[in-house]
């Protein structure tokens, strides 16, 4: 006699590795390996919302006078109008809205680089979006990482964000001239830099009236 | 699938909650670990999710809470809808540039607020530290049921 055996459900493990956090590093590492190959310098732009990013590129474009050489892609949530003031200087621009998302991430900037025309592009700006936290884990493959802070902020931004500050190769300190109307002391704020990455340039900048400009553009290698 | 299934937790939310919560990144990365869930179960012929494992590192700046609160949400009306998400913590491990110190932390861990820990070194509160360990966050296991 044959027994059948009805084959109950079987329970089984899937073992993974993955890590996903990883993932966006990967990505990050592909992004850089395009950019090298198109010979394209890439500045990731982080800081805080209004602390002036957006005039900075514009301040640094001015300056530069390079026209379409100079591409950017502005992070932002919803609206287009960092990208128009951007534009105004003459640059190439692309918009990424990230919709509820808080971060740029590798993977949007790969779509992003494959949507624009690079061509006889020399230096590409990625405004990410006003974020302290985020962008910090969320490398995009730039070569340089800049963050913007302004004094308008208060005394503690830069202490209290201590991660994506060791993460960046400059840091810039803008609205200077607002200083003591806001009674912040930017040589404090530049000291908690100094403790946080004692190893990278700290720059003041009133972004708006091209103050400090030139050795944000020294600090970058342009 | 996963678009369809985000777009449906994002319609049927108030949008002022919206406004407060997917403004960090756990809801990213929890909608990349389901659709890697979904994905390695269908291939594995695996039917219905029984439970997933995670591991994320102490200094990763993602709130567990909110990572196992999303993963529930993403994973109702799929096969996985219900599965248990167990999350163990991987401690960290850093070298201090300044002082030589190598080992933990000492965080609390029942401070889910990563994103404001301290990032320097225990022993001399030297910022030049390098992480080791404690900055992952993994999918280690799908347990799945096939009929």
């Amino acid at each position: 006699m044959k027994i059948i055996k009805s084959k109950g459900p079987e329970i089984f493990d899937i073992e993974l590795e993955k890590d996903l956090l990883a993932k966006n590093k990967n990505l990050a590492k592909k992004n850089r390996k395009r950019f090298d190959r198109l010979n394209i310098l890439t500045i990731d732009v982080m800081g805080s919302i209004g602390s002036g990013k957006t005039s900075l590129i514009k301040g640094v474009l001015k300056k530069l006078g390079m026209g379409k050489k100079i591409a950017v892609i502005a992070g932002d949530l919803t609206t287009t109008i960092d990208a128009e003031r951007i534009e105004s200087e003459g640059a190439r621009v692309i918009q990424v809205n990230t919709g509820k998302e808080c971060h740029l991430d590798a993977n949007l900037i790969r779509h992003a680089i494959s949507k624009m025309d690079l061509d006889g592009v020399e230096i590409l700006f990625i405004e990410n979006v006003g974020n302290l936290i985020c962008p910090g884990e969320f490398p995009l493959g730039a070569h340089k990482r800049m963050v913007v802070v302004s004094v308008t902020e208060g005394p503690y931004m830069i202490v209290k964000h201590p991660y994506i500050f060791r993460e960046a190769d400059m840091i810039v300190l803008n609205k200077i001239d607002l200083a003591k109307a806001m009674e912040v002391n930017p040589s404090q704020l530049e000291k908690d830099a100094k403790k946080i990455n004692p190893h990278v340039p700290f720059i003041k900048t009133n972004a708006v009236k091209g103050i400090g400009i030139s050795k944000v553009i020294d600090a970058l290698g342009l | 699938m996963i678009q369809g299934l985000r777009n449906s937790i994002l319609q049927s939310l108030n949008p002022s909650i919206l406004d407060q919560i997917l403004t960090m990144h756990e809801f990213s990365i929890s909608s990349e670990i389901v659709r890697t869930v979904l994905d390695a179960t269908e291939k594995n012929g695996g039917e219905k999710v029984l439970s997933i494992q995670l591991e994320i590192g102490e200094l990763a700046l993602l709130n567990t809470e909110q990572v196992t609160f999303w993963i529930h949400e993403l994973f109702k009306g799929s096969m996985a809808e219900g599965a248990k998400v167990k999350v163990k913590t991987i401690k960290a491990r850093i070298h201090c540039e300044s002082c030589g110190y190598k080992g933990g932390m000492n965080l609390d861990r029942q401070d889910s607020f990563r994103h404001v820990i301290p990032y320097s070194c225990p022993q001399c509160s030297s910022f030049q530290i390098k992480v080791e360990k404690g900055r992952e966050c993994i999918l280690r296991r799908i347990q799945a049921v096939k009929e």
